[in-house]
This record gives structure tokens, sequence and C-alpha cells, in this order.
């Protein structure tokens, strides 16, 4: 029976239970549940069948040390971490913390029993044996304290050490070599069964349940690492020794040796012979067992689209810097992340870092954006917990509060609908309206008259059924030139009307409905002849621009409104 | 929410304050009596962003003088017309000198003077209207009538402009230039 000779082997060469069930090749997630149980299985018949076959072939198996070791491997005592690093005063007083922290039920076992370095897995380094866990639960439930996610899934992911990686080929090898039949593909990967035997636990303990990553928005990741990495790993050097010297040689493209795929490309083509060859006849007893470095969780981000009414004429979009220093005390972003951190259980400070806002285009400054306003989403990394339409509609009161920006609706959007923002800022039009005044050759204030008027609402530079009225060519406005590449760009004027002002005879109000990308107030002002033909043309006389809004962005949004 | 109905007409400004396009974004400095020249006087109007409008200042000779001219910015070693920059760095622009000369105004009597630009810095454009429109020149030397756009660092930007003459003091130096005149 190949199984109990592939256990029988792994025990040999010092594989804890988890890694002999690896070994068989079993990828069912409840092949995990009990690997102890599984394992002893084997052996118990194992031994059964040995002693009955005791002195005919003369030998006394099984070892006692192998059996001491699987029963080590079953008792779920905590570990008195006093194994690789002893200078290592930060670990110490993790461990103790691990002790009051982490119940695993193990209370009525007796504390101090230390992991002998003979119990670490040959080919794991401990990573899949229970008792080195309490350290890493530890860690992750310090991270997710901090964080206090609401979300009841959780998922978990490992950063192995490299070594690793050598070990379990090197048991393979030898697998392949003593027990004709074994196939190497049938691995169950380290990751793998990590996921569901430390994944299932931890899971417990945190009171969440257990997913994959592609279905829990919650994954922690766990980094452990092995003191003995680098040293080990001169033996992968050994068996592809031009590999390594054309890596070093390429230092700029290759800042890490060894990394997960040099080595692995390293060992494609090993034989059990050149392992020997290279010292490694068998996996060596590790010299320490691999610890958890530090563990990380990070919710996956969430979108929300909304439109925002800009009713500042004195509120840039984004926080406006100058050589560092602000220019406005606050800005429709500021206004905005605010409320939306603190629903998702952000501080205003996290806030900052992990709220982004994509909207289609910008106003100026000193723009208003009126009607039903400018299209936006935000994206809210590592979210904490997540809102329900009620708190949003609460959020966007407290956005509006102050009546400098005003959200009517926020919802959940998905990430392709982001495209349609985007595609949106290039591609729709926007209905302006402008407030001007009409110059004399001497720049002052001349009153506009009825011809004024109906000159501009006839005025058109296009032939009669063009969907544009006015064509015109633009060069990059002066205010953005620094930053842009200087171009004439050809943009068009769709729309265009204007009335009078009453009781301002030298005033007249524009409504222009303008491509996307046109500077209409530099077609207003005409920016010292920059912008051909300018608002000038159409009225016959020198005009200038005194307020501008943004009365509507021609854009469906939120898609599923 | 209630709706409150927002209207451009409620964002008149005084019209008492009204000020011009190079008023609102742009400080303007001077340079009086260029290289020992008699108002041989320059206005360099610079924004914040570090691009500044090179003009000539009210007090320059040239507002003095009634006779018809032409501007030829081909005039000087190099050919201002061929000036072209790419991309944001702008690239390829022309570097510019204080001594630089922009342009030539050439009159129908047959004499001429140079425009220097006054500044370090590099061309980004030059004002073409000004060769099928050059009374822009003389209406409207603050507007229209500018003569060259051109962007230096913020250093170069920030030194020249606390260099050159704020208005007032520009204001100022005339003033006792005239009266040293009159003794
Ligand atoms: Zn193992």
């Amino acid at each position: 029976m190949i199984e109990r000779s592939i256990i029988r082997l792994c025990k040999d060469l010092g594989c804890c239970d988890a890694c002999c069930v690896r070994y068989l090749g079993l990828k069912n997630p409840s092949s995990y549940e009990n690997v102890h149980q599984f394992v002893q299985k084997y052996l118990d018949k194992d031994t059964n069948s040995q002693s009955q076959t005791l002195g005919n072939e003369g030998h006394a198996d099984p070892d006692p040390n192998l059996l001491k070791e699987t029963s080590a491997d079953r008792d779920n005592s905590p570990v008195d971490i006093n194994t690789a690093q002893p200078n290592n005063g930060a670990s110490e007083s993790q461990t103790i913390d691990t002790k009051t922290e982490v119940d695993v039920g193990t209370s009525s076992i007796p504390p101090a029993k230390r992991m002998k370095m003979d119990d670490v897995c040959v080919t794991c380094l401990g990573i899949l044996q229970e008792k080195t866990w309490p350290e890493a639960f530890a860690m992750v439930q310090d991270v997710l304290e901090k964080k206090r996610y609401e979300c009841e899934t959780i998922a978990c992911a490992l950063s192995s050490p490299i070594a690793a990686i050598l070990r379990e080929r090197a048991v393979s090898l030898h697998l392949e070599q003593a027990c004709p039949g074994y196939e190497q593909k049938s691995l169950m990967p380290l990751k793998e069964a990590w996921k569901w035997l430390f994944g299932r636990k931890l899971a417990d303990i945190v009171g969440k349940r257990l997913d994959s990553g592609a279905v829990a928005p919650l994954l922690v990741t766990l980094n452990v690492e092995y003191p003995d990495d680098g040293q080990e790993l001169e033996v992968v050097r050994a068996l592809a020794p031009a590999l390594f010297e054309s890596r070093s040689k390429q230092r700029r493209r290759f800042s890490v040796e060894f990394t997960r795929r040099s080595v692995e490309q390293a060992l494609g083509g090993a034989t059990a012979g050149a392992m020997a060859a290279a010292g490694w006849r068998a996996p060596p007893r590790p010299a320490a067992r691999a610890r958890p470095v530090s563990a990380a969780a990070w919710h996956a981000p969430l979108l929300l689209g909304g439109r925002y009414v800009k009713l500042s004429r004195a509120l840039p979009q984004t926080p406006w810097l100058v050589a560092g220093r602000r220019m406005m005390h606050s800005s429709v972003q500021e206004i905005i992340f605010e409320p939306v951190a603190a629903a998702y259980g952000l501080s205003p400070e996290e806030g900052e870092q992990r709220l982004k806002l994509i909207s289609a285009g910008r106003e100026d400054v000193d723009v208003r954006c009126l009607g039903t306003g400018r299209p936006f989403a935000l994206e809210i990394a590592d979210p904490r917990r997540t809102p329900d339409a009620e708190e949003l509609q609460r959020v966007c009161e407290r956005i509006s509060a102050e009546r400098k920006v005003i959200v009517r609706t926020l919802m959940p959007i998905t990430r392709e609908d982001l495209t349609l923002l985007k595609q949106g800022e290039q591609t729709k039009c926007k209905t302006y309206e402008a407030l001007c005044v009409k110059l004399g050759a001497d720049g002052a204030p001349a009153t506009v008259t009825p011809l004024d008027l109906a000159n501009i609402n006839a005025y058109r530079n296009t032939p009669e059924g063009d969907a544009a009225r006015v064509r015109l060519l633009q060069r990059t406005p002066l205010r953005v030139l620094h930053r842009r590449p200087l171009h004439a760009r050809r943009r068009a004027l769709l729309a265009l009307h204007a009335r009078a002002v009453p009781r301002r005879p030298a005033l007249f109000a524009l409504r222009v409905r303008a491509e996307a990308g046109t500077y209409v107030k530099e077609w207003a002002h005409g920016e010292l002849r920059r912008t051909r033909p300018a608002l000038a043309d159409a009225l016959g006389a020198r005009a200038d621009i005194l307020a501008l809004d943004v009365a509507d962005v021609d854009l469906p949004w939120p898609p599923n409104q | 929410m209630e709706e409150e109905k927002y209207d451009i007409l409620d964002s008149i400004p005084d019209l008492d304050n009204l000020k011009s396009f190079t008023d609102r974004y742009f400080s303007k400095r001077y340079i009086i009596d260029f290289n020992q020249i008699k108002n041989n006087d320059i206005m360099i109007m610079f924004h914040s962003n570090r691009i500044a409008l090179l003009s000539l200042a009210p007090s320059h000779f040239f507002f003095k003088k009634q006779e018809e001219y032409k501007i030829n910015f081909s005039a000087g070693k190099i050919d201002r017309l061929n000036n072209a920059v790419k991309g944001k760095s702008k690239k390829g622009g022309q570097y510019l000198v204080p001594n630089s000369v922009i342009c030539k105004v050439e009159y129908a009597d047959g004499t001429s003077f140079d425009i220097p630009c006054g500044m370090k810095g590099t061309l980004i454009e030059v004002n073409e209207e000004l060769i099928e429109h050059p009374e822009l020149l003389k209406d409207m030397p603050d507007a229209d009538g500018f003569i060259a756009v051109i962007l230096s660092s913020i250093a170069i930007s920030e030194a020249t402009k606390n260099e050159l003459l704020t208005h007032e003091e520009y204001l100022e130096a005339l003033k006792s230039c005239e009266s040293s005149h009159v003794e």
C-alpha cells in the first residue's frame, strides 16, 4: 500500500503529520481536519503488521522516535518559544501575550512545555504544526484589534520561507527514489494546506468565517521567516551555478539573489543525485523553526458613485498647494472625505490616505458647479465596515451641512462603472452660465444693446446645419501652460444664448453648451487673442467674463440610479 | 434636503473695481532705461505659475513717436518665429538672457529699435498677431499687444520679480527722472 510507505518515509525523514498528508497528495480540505488521526491510523496498521512479522525479518522497527514525534505533534500545548533568536526580546514578550490572549482550548495542558528542535518538521519548518501557531494568532489578533473590521468572513495568505521550497523538493526526490509510483506533482502546496489547517483555527479564534481569497474581501497575510533561509539556499546555488552567476552579474535587474522564482527555476531539473552531490541526501533537521514576523490585514477597496454641487467660489476641488503651502483652507475633496471616512470606520487621517476622489473633470476654484452636479466616484481602500443605504444618506447630509458642497446621493458602484466616468470626462458636453461685461475701446463697461444680444444669438462661424455653432482654436491657457504642453486645440460651442441682466446695462448673461475640454473662460475673455474666435467676435465689441457656473454635466451618473 | 435656487445673477461683482485680464492674474514689474537707453522701458507681467509676459512699459519712447511701423521677429541673431516647444517640459524653447532681442520695431522712416526680454528663461511663444496687427503694440500694450510668453524656474521667476521695479517704484522712478530733467 503506497500511502503507508509514503507516510513511513516522510516520518523517517522528520515530517509532521500534516506534511505526510500533503505528500499523499490529498487536496480535499476535509483531509486536513484531523491529520494526526489520519496519520496515526496508517502508523498503527504499520506497527501491527510489523509486530506480526517481528522476528521473521530480524529488525525491530518502529523507530521509537517516530512514535514520540507523532505524539508530540498531536498535543496542542502552547509553545514556549525559546528557539531560534534568544536575544529577540520583542518576540519573547509577544509569546507571553499569546498565552494570555489566545485561548486555543489548551488551559488544561501544563505550560512551559518546550518545543524541541527535534520536533520541527523538516519540510514545513513548523508552519503546519499547531504548537507554533499561538504566536501567529496573537499577531493577527493584534492587527485585527487595531483595525476593527466588521466583515464576517476572512481569507488568509501565507508568505513562507523560500527554504521550504528546497526542503519540499528534497523530500519529493527522496520519495520518488524510495517509493516507486510516487508522483511529485501530486503534492498539496504548503500554502493551501496552511489555509485549511491554520486558517480554520484562526477564523474560530477571531470569530469570523474562513473563505477563499476570491470571495472574502478581508485578507490576512502572515509573513513567516526562517533564520537559516540564506544559508540553506546555498545548496540551490550549487545545483544551478550558471543561473546564479548570471543573476549576480545582472545585479541591477536582480537585486535579490534567491527569489521564489529563481529557486524554483534552479530546482526544476534537480535530481536526487545532484541533491546528494550538493550535500543533501535528505533534508537536514532544521536548526530552528520558521517564525511569524509580521501579520497584515487588508480589506478590498469599495467604490461609491455620486455627484457634487459646489456652491462656493473660493473652494478648490482638491487641496490647493503652492510650494507646499495651502492656498485655501478647505476643498471639495476634504469636505466629502471626512464624513465618508467616518462611515467606513476610518479616522480623518486614515481617510486622507485611504480615500481617493475620482471625478469627471474639475472646475476652477472660483467656478461653481450647479444643477445636478459633477459626477464623481470615491474609492475607499481598506474599509473597516460597510455602511448601508440609510447610513450613506446620513453621510450625504453631513457633507452638505455647511452648504459649500452638496451631495444628494451616494451609492455603491463597480470598478467597470469607473470607465464611464473617465470616458464621460473626455466625451461629454457641459453647459455653462457666464456673467459677462461689454467693454468700450477704453476698457470701461459699455451699455449692452438689444442689437448686441441679437448679434450673439445669431452668431455662428460654421455652415448652417453644422452641429457646432462656433468652432474655435484654443492655445493651452497661460494659467496651465507651466504644466501642460503648448498646443492649439480645436473645440466647439454647440449652443450659445445671451440675455440681458436686469438693472445692469453693461452686463449680459450667457448660456453656453461646450464640447468636453473647452476652456470657456478663455473663450469669453479671448486670453490676449490666444483663443480665436472669442466672445468679442460674436458681440462685435470687447468683452470680459465676471463669473462662471457649470450648469450641467451631461453624463448619466451614478449608472444604476 | 431643501433646494435653493442658484443663479449666475447672484454673482454680480462691484463694477467700479473691474480689473483687466492681465491685472487679475499677473503682477507687473518694470525695467527703465534698459541698456542705458533713455526710456527703453519694458514691462514684464508675472503669473504665479512662472509664466511671464513681455511688453512695453507705458513710458517707453515708442509711445511718443507717430510713425508707421512693423514688427520683425526675425531681425535678431535668432529667428524667434522658429521657436518651438515640445511636451510639458517645453523642450527646445530658445534660451533667453536679459539682453536677448525678441523683436525689432522697424519704422517707415528706416529707423528701428530692439525689444530685449529683460530676464532669463525659455521662450514659449511670440505674439504673432503683432505681425498682422502691429497697432496692438501701441493700443493694448498690457493686453493683446504683449510681445512674448517666457517660462522660467520658480527661483528665477521669484528673484526677477524681487529685483525689478514694482508698479509703485516704477511711478516713483519716473517722477524723479522728470524732476531731474527739469533741473
Ligand atoms: Zn510539516
